[in-house]
């Protein structure tokens, strides 16, 4: 029986492990541009995901309705009793709107860390490993679309966009355990708590928000949003509920469990956001810095 | 014919594992991970079926296509497939390829990947999940998925491969 490893072989091998670990790290450094070759690769596999994903949606949607008609008497209910609330919270919502735009107007203040321009996009596919959670849209930079834009489903705040083509580009879900995905959070309540979401639990489905205070207050069934102060988000945007709250493993602070509001498995339509609000500026940045 | 038709099949695959294979995956609720691995079976076929060194170069390809496509990081699918291409190719030299050894080879081939990429993963930092979950929840479901996959195009495929072979051999 010949050798399983020749020495040629095993010189081969490792050549290529010291290429793969080059490799990582080359790409573990933050790059926010893609390099031409890989632009042109994401627009070809975008356009033909977008070929195969849009049928495939649609058989199972089909599907999908057959089984939801069973439900169909009882939720019918529940919407006609919801919709008289609804009447009434559209005429509060549109006269506090105005009340605030001219109060806004008196004090003199522009702009605010919550505003944000809006544009759809439609899913075409899913990172097939569930070690990365990406997600595929059909809007690029020649829709205006750029990295570390905030992505929204209807329900809430779902993650930033990463990559981008010409025509596609992949969105990273807030469940990815990436390092450097995190988003600045606060828990809402009669004083603000803040925190940051930082990765997932793939057991209890739940984001970690760590790094609370120790003596804050925080309860199950509060509600957790962007706080907008990271530069990137606009603020505001609802991530989900605290279920849970435990003490962090060397007891400084607290993490807290929090239920994703947007299903992360189930999305179809996704609205990106273009935060509008100014950044700082640098050169103003800097000239401070002299003096 | 051979030449453009074999890399569109495995580029279809490809496609396959993160669009259709993702609207018909089962709910999160069941608490179990169907990981499509279509490409590398495909390529496991090649390596075993064609030529080593066609199913190496697809494995690097493919590999690194995964990588850009549906990763953060570069070089891991790209190792992890091509040693496997090289490891079915190896032990296929001493096996009679019939079904039964085909589908042994692909479910050791999906099995090494995924543990190769797990290991990795959590080097790196991108995985968390302790060993028992990622058996039990992941792996098991994995290669009956891909195993199944493995049975569906096994006659349409070694058909086609064998036909591609005695062309290349002609020429």
């Amino acid at each position: 029986m010949p050798q399983f490893f020749s020495n040629k072989r095993l010189i081969i091998l490792l050549v290529s492990i010291i290429i793969l670990v080059a490799l990582i790290g080359f790409s573990m450094k933050d790059r926010e541009e893609l390099t031409w070759p890989e632009k042109f690769l994401k627009d070809t596999v975008g356009f033909t995901q977008s070929i195969f994903y849009k049928p495939a949606n649609l058989v199972a949607g089909f599907f999908e309705n057959i089984g939801e008609m069973k439900n169909m008497y009882h939720e019918n209910k529940l919407l006609k009793a919801k919709l008289d609330e609804y009447a009434q919270m559209a005429v509060d919502v549109k006269r506090l709107n105005k009340e605030n735009k001219d109060l806004r107007k008196q004090l003199g203040i522009q702009g605010d860390l919550s505003d944000y321009k809006v544009r759809q996009a439609t899913v075409i596919g899913r990172s097939p490993d569930k070690w990365n959670k990406f997600i595929f849209i059909d809007k690029g930079s020649n829709a205006g679309v750029q990295p570390k834009m905030a992505v929204r489903t209807t329900e809430g705040f779902i993650g930033k966009v990463v990559k981008v083509g010409a025509f596609y580009s992949t969105v990273q879900l807030i469940s990815d355990n990436d390092r450097t995905n995190r988003v600045s959070a606060i828990v809402q309540g009669n004083k603000r708590v803040f925190g940051t979401i930082e990765g997932y639990d793939d057991k209890k489905r739940r984001l970690l928000l760590k790094k609370i205070p120790i003596e804050a207050k925080v309860k199950k069934g509060q509600k957790v949003v962007t706080s907008g102060l990271g530069e990137v988000f606009p603020s505001g945007l609802l991530i989900g509920e605290v279920t849970d709250v435990k003490p962090d493993e060397y007891g400084l602070t607290k993490t807290a469990y929090v239920k994703p509001a947007a299903d992360l498995y189930d999305l179809d339509h996704v609205m990106i956001l273009d935060r509008t609000a100014q950044k700082l500026d640098e050169n103003v940045l800097n000239e401070k810095g002299e003096e | 014919m051979y030449r453009i038709l074999l890399p569109f099949l495995t580029y279809i695959a490809f496609v396959f594992e993160s669009t259709v294979m993702q609207v018909v995956n089962p709910k999160q609720d069941w608490g179990i991970l169907l990981i499509p691995h279509f490409s590398l079976v495909i390529i496991i076929f090649v390596a075993s079926y064609l030529k080593p060194s066609y199913g190496i170069v697809y494995g690097l390809i493919f590999g690194l296509l995964t990588d850009l496509m549906y990763t953060d990081l570069i070089g891991i699918y790209m190792f992890s497939t091509a040693l496997v291409a090289y490891i079915t190719a190896v032990l296929s030299r001493f096996l009679f390829g019939n079904l039964f050894v085909t589908l042994v080879l692909t479910i050791l081939g999906v099995a090494v990947l995924e543990f190769l990429v797990y290991g990795l993963n959590t080097l790196v930092g991108v995985a968390n999940e302790s060993v028992d979950l990622f058996l039990y929840n992941r792996l098991i479901s994995t290669l009956i998925l891909n195993g199944v996959f493995a049975i569906l195009i096994y006659y349409p495929l070694v058909k086609f491969l064998r036909k591609m072979k005695d062309s290349i051999g002609e020429n």
